[in-house]
């Protein structure tokens, strides 16, 4: 068995860097990290884990866009959070409730299929996900 | 908008049986979640939902191309482990000048990687 002890980073594919950091850095929020190594590769912080935005034709890979709900960014509030991203001229799908989650899903400009994320419903042992980050 | 944390990853399987067998067997990691979707934690910070994309209204169409870095204590170690245990990695393992990386797919050909950064930041 292998020791995991963190993730410390999910790449996640662009065409455009310049539109990606705009989108990532501008729209979404994030801190870019000063310890981005190269132009093609810039990494942001996402609360407790790293999101690399890079280009896979400047690091000999194909460009593949992620299928849905790859990455689930918690927000406080679903409905709130996509008011924003429509005002900043993101198309942001149809809010759902699972039941004990909301969610909705965007891209980015790359076309990589995001998820605006909130449980507001307990775990079944009572505690929160706020309790538990 | 302020977006908290990331409350999870999910990779799209074909065959969950399969695909739980390799994430908690293969590669041993800790099931915190059987509802609905197999739910696994990756080391401390992020947990990975296995997903039939039938069961959300859609359909696979490629693995995701978004390479989970792992990070563990020692790349070559982790790699000959999975490799007795029949994981194929793609190609050497790379060293980037401050880091160790191995790159290898689970069974439906989601993009995975053993990591270790050696060198400090700055």
């Amino acid at each position: 068995m292998i020791d995991v002890e963190r993730v410390d980073y999910i790449r996640i594919p662009v065409t455009d860097i310049e539109a990606a950091n705009e989108f990532y850095g501008g729209v979404l929020g994030f801190a870019r990290s000063p310890n981005s190594p190269a132009d093609d590769w810039v990494e942001y912080e996402a609360g407790n884990v790293t999101l690399v935005v890079m280009t896979p034709h400047t690091h000999d890979d194909e460009f593949t866009p992620l299928p849905p709900g790859t990455i689930a960014l918690r927000v406080a509030d679903v409905a709130d959070a996509k008011a924003s991203l429509e005002t900043a001229g993101v198309e942001v799908n149809e809010m759902w409730d699972s039941g004990v989650c909301h969610g909705a899903g965007f891209r980015d400009p790359a076309g990589n299929a995001i998820l605006l994320h909130h449980r507001h419903a307990p775990y079944p042992d009572g505690s929160t996900p706020d309790e538990q980050s | 908008m302020i977006v908290e944390r990331a409350d999870f990853v999910s990779v799209p399987v074909t065959d969950m049986e399969r695909a739980t067998a390799f994430y908690g067997n293969t590669l041993g990691l800790p099931q915190i979640s059987e509802a609905g979707f197999p739910e696994f934690q990756l080391g401390e910070n992020v947990s990975v939902y296995l997903i039939r994309m039938e069961s959300i209204g859609s359909a696979f169409t490629a693995p995701h191309s978004a390479h989970l870095a792992l990070r563990v204590p020692d790349v070559a170690e982790a790699r000959s482990e999975l490799e007795a245990k029949g994981v194929e990695f793609d190609g050497e393992t790379l060293d980037s000048g401050v880091c160790h990386m191995a790159f290898f797919h689970d069974p439906d050909g989601n993009a995975l990687m053993l990591h270790r950064r050696y060198a400090p930041r700055d």
